[in-house]
């Protein structure tokens, strides 16, 4: 049985490799068109992977979760403005993603449910304000730029491909360590029952602002590759509610839970959003909107949940078998 | 504070309390965050506009359809659109909201646009005045209709048999249907009236000032603060609540100046989330 | 001077929710190894105590040693993972999960002072679920089981969290007489095995009875009694506090 499980794993892992290193040529192969929309759909997959961590696995929804992504995008503004390189920018601009994701993470953390996702909220709506009113320092509510990158722009938008590539194999690669690791049982059990995950030893408290905080690392730094990309961002662009929706309605539909499922999910909506109702730019609110109510309905567990749901109730099936036919 | 100040916070409150109250009731008591809600308003608002301009009735009069129409909707939407999906926890609920709120806004903007709307009523102008300071008139009436639909709101709640099942179950779901209340049943009415007042909060709004799915956005950020302030599914501490944010928009403009207003509303928000999160008045439910 | 027979001290705790007090000075200690039975009427503040001894109830006054270690203030995990373990009387299984997964998650988390990476933990997981014969059922999600299962889960995974002391807070509840004592017969054999301290947190005096060393008797936020289970039978204020004064004085007369 042993043997079979480790065939499967080595198979699953050259699929994975084949999957990556097509993506990372397909930029020869079509249009611009297309490189941005998988760009977008990395950066979706990987704000996606950061809120299932949160809510999927550990069944806290950070409703503002959009406010790292806006720090990650200012921050990185603003050290470039001041002369900078993007690669050193961009540590400092995750690492205050993660101080302020430990500071205000320890009280608002005690929530639960309803008020914590109401909360994040708040402090984003509040984050979003200073970005508006600090003028001198990040250009207020007119927004702000980046430095222009001095390449053909062909050039320029095949290298935010490969760095959104990245960063979304990067972040599904750390969820899949961190979700089978011993932390990530401590994760799980939150979400399964907080009561006794405490008083089994978990120390819930280091574990739920840990995961919030590796949340805000990834996704801060989606936010400032997207500033970079855009070369151009206001406070209601990146602090808008609309990302951190996206990714959970791509989260839902891909599989909450799982470690494919918000890629699947980004795959899905974008593709959706892109070929099938843009045409119909009238409808594309509500076109979202009747998706998302049919997704919920029917296909609660989102695509991966649903496939790895039914190969987990065969597997069981098949060794209950072999148990009564041993035993 | 002026009195005048201390004038227009006060009719200012009266209608964000109605608007307050709705939202606070279907968060504390059916469970349900409804991020719709604001959508339901402005829909509110274009209701009584279409009445208007077909039949030149004032909102204050369509309010009673809005609200008629709008309670059934609610209905419409908790029985098949929420109810199924409460077992997925807050996660489902809120998306689905939203997801209403995409719809509705969706249908909104196809029928009348993006652009502001208002309601001309011939009266408009109108003050009349009181020791020194001017009352608006449809700002005054839209205060007094606020004030009555609320008072009748609170002597639904205590004093009829629904309202009763519904308290029954806010308080004590188990107990409530150890005697026989459907509680889905109770949840749903809750519901409903919530998007009732909504749509009653819209035609208000439509009498005084324009509207346009832009401001979709402004009432639910507004609707999530007096719930809080004044504690879910508690009438009258919406209503103190939605005073309360009156106030501090009135006096917020002219003291610090628009700009940061919006900054430490929610950050006294989030504070009293972590502080009190029964609310500033305290008691959970009716009390 | 510490007692080293004693390995769990608990000096004069007190609950108060306002002007009611929940649990009044209330102390008592266990001896290494020994079955403590905790008793009294419903309401006595028997589960309450448990909270503050575990932490998950913050003490109005009173402290609590654990090994010699004051352990007053600790979270709950900490004082979970010194060994101070307890189960729930409504169970709290970790829903979505498999009873593997359960048991392995107190493996995980557990006693702090010992091997408890991945592997260990696996390997420890599936020997306390032969223990106490839930192996066959591993791979069952906890809402498919039935609740008997679900409270020897619950042991199983106290147990896993290799403790020293366990409170077992009515774990009989809602279990009929025969799977009582096949409980009974689980609890006794792996308190032998391992030298386990229990605590025996029941309302029925009779089950406590045959199982407990000595009993502690509680009513009305105190303690009333303490003994041997025969001295506690025969004790008046006990039989009072369980028929109450009238039927009590008959009781006594006959």
């Amino acid at each position: 049985m042993m043997a079979q499980n480790d065939n499967k794993f080595n198979i699953n892992i050259i699929l994975i490799i084949i999957a990556i290193l097509v993506f990372i040529f397909l930029p020869n192969f079509v249009s611009g068109y297309y490189v941005r929309i998988f760009t977008a759909i990395f950066m979706y997959a990987t704000i996606s992977q950061c809120i299932n961590l949160m809510s999927g696995y550990m069944g806290y929804l950070p409703f503002g979760h959009v406010m790292f992504f806006g720090i990650g995008a200012y921050m990185t503004a603003i050290l470039m403005g001041r002369g900078l390189p993007f690669i050193v920018a961009i540590p400092f601009a995750s690492l205050t993603a993660i101080i302020v994701s430990i500071i205000l993470g320890f009280p608002v953390l005690r929530l639960r449910g309803h008020y914590f996702a109401i909360a994040t909220i708040g402090m984003n709506g509040a984050i979003m304000s200073v970005a508006q009113n600090a003028t001198e320092i990040t250009g207020g509510a007119m927004g702000t730029t980046f430095p222009i990158i001095l390449l053909p722009p062909g050039q320029v938008y095949n290298y935010f491909y490969l760095a959104f590539l990245g960063l979304m194999v990067i972040t599904t690669l750390a969820m899949y360590f961190i979700v089978n690791s011993k932390f990530g049982y401590g994760i799980r059990s939150i979400k399964a029952n907080e009561d006794a995950a405490n008083s089994m030893g978990i120390n819930t408290t280091y574990t739920k602002v840990s995961a919030w905080a590796i949340g805000a690392f990834f996704t801060s730094i989606a936010g400032g590759l997207y500033g970079y990309w855009m070369s151009f961002i206001s406070p209601d662009e990146v602090f808008d509610l609309m990302f951190v929706t996206n990714s959970i309605i791509m989260m839902l539909i891909g599989g909450a839970g799982t470690i494919l499922g918000p890629i699947t999910g980004a795959f899905i909506i974008e593709s959706l959003s892109e070929f099938a109702w843009s045409g119909f730019m009238e409808y594309h609110l509500a076109a979202l909107g009747i998706a998302t109510i049919v997704i919920v309905f029917f296909v609660p567990k989102g695509v991966v949940g649903t496939i790895a749901n039914k190969i987990k109730n065969r597997r069981i099936a098949l060794s209950k078998k072999a148990e009564v036919s041993n035993g | 504070m002026s009195l005048q100040m201390l004038v227009n916070a006060i009719l200012l409150g009266g209608l964000y309390a109605l608007m307050g109250i709705g939202f606070s009731l279907q968060w504390g008591i059916s469970g349900i965050i409804n991020l719709s809600y604001g959508a339901m308003v402005v829909l509110g608002s274009y209701l009584s506009l279409v009445v208007f301009n077909a039949l030149n009735i004032d909102p204050f009069i369509s309010m009673f359809f809005t609200g008629f129409l709008l309670f059934f909707l609610g209905a419409f939407i908790y029985r098949f659109a929420l109810q199924p999906s409460i077992k997925g926890g807050i996660v489902f609920t809120l998306i689905i909201t939203f997801a209403i709120r995409l719809i509705v806004e969706n249908i909104i903007l196809l029928v009348w646009s993006a652009d502001y709307r208002t309601i001309r009523l011939s009266y408009a102008g109108t003050n009349f005045q009181f020791l020194g300071t001017f009352f608006p008139l449809t700002k005054f009436i839209t205060f007094l209709l606020a004030g009555i639909i609320i008072y009748l709101s609170y002597q639904f709640m205590t004093n009829t048999k629904i309202g009763k099942g519904i308290q029954a179950v806010a308080l004590d779901k188990e107990g409530a249907l150890a005697v026989g209340v459907d509680d889905q049943k109770m949840y749903m009415i809750n519901f409903a009236v919530g998007t009732a007042l909504a749509g009653v909060t819209g035609s208000l709004w439509a009498s005084i000032y324009s509207f346009s799915p832009h401001v979709i956005d402004v009432m639910i950020g507004k609707v999530f603060i007096i719930a809080i302030l004044g504690g879910l599914g508690n009438i009258w501490g919406a209503a103190a609540g939605g005073m309360l944010l009156a106030f501090a928009e009135t006096s917020g403009a002219t003291f610090l100046g628009s700009q940061w207003q919006e900054a430490i509303g929610l950050v006294i928000m989030v504070l009293i989330l972590l502080f009190r999160p029964h609310g500033l008045i305290g008691k959970k439910f009716f009390g | 001077m510490v007692d080293n027979d004693i390995i769990l001290d608990v000096k004069s705790i007190s609950k108060h929710f306002g002007a009611l007090k929940a649990v009044n000075k209330v102390s008592f200690q266990a001896k290494k190894g020994e079955i403590l039975g905790l008793i009294g009427p419903n309401g006595a503040g028997k589960t309450t105590i448990t909270n503050l001894v575990t932490g998950d109830l913050r003490k109005t006054e009173g402290e609590v040693f654990f090994k010699g270690k004051n352990v007053s203030n600790l979270w709950p995990f900490q004082i979970a993972r010194v060994g101070l373990t307890r189960t729930y009387q409504v169970v709290k299984p970790l829903q979505g999960m498999t009873v593997e997964e359960n048991v392995l998650v107190g493996s995980l988390f557990g006693r702090g002072d010992r091997k408890n990476d991945l592997n260990h933990a696996k390997k420890n997981a599936q020997e306390i679920m032969r223990l106490v014969g839930l192996y066959k059922k591993r791979e069952f999600v906890v809402s498919d089981i039935t609740l008997p299962d679900l409270k020897r889960m619950e042991f199983a995974r106290v147990l896993a969290m290799d403790p020293e002391v366990i409170f077992l807070d009515e774990v009989m509840a809602g279990l009929n007489p025969s799977e009582v004592e096949e409980t009974m017969e689980m609890v006794r054999k792996i308190r032998e095995d391992k030298q386990l301290t229990i605590v025996y947190i029941e309302h029925i005096m009779k089950a406590v009875m045959g199982i407990s060393d000595r009993i502690i008797v509680l009513h009305h936020g105190e303690k009333i009694c303490e003994g041997s289970p025969q001295e506690v039978c025969d004790n008046p204020a006990v039989i009072e506090a369980y028929l109450g004064k009238k039927y009590a004085k008959e009781v006594m007369n006959s």
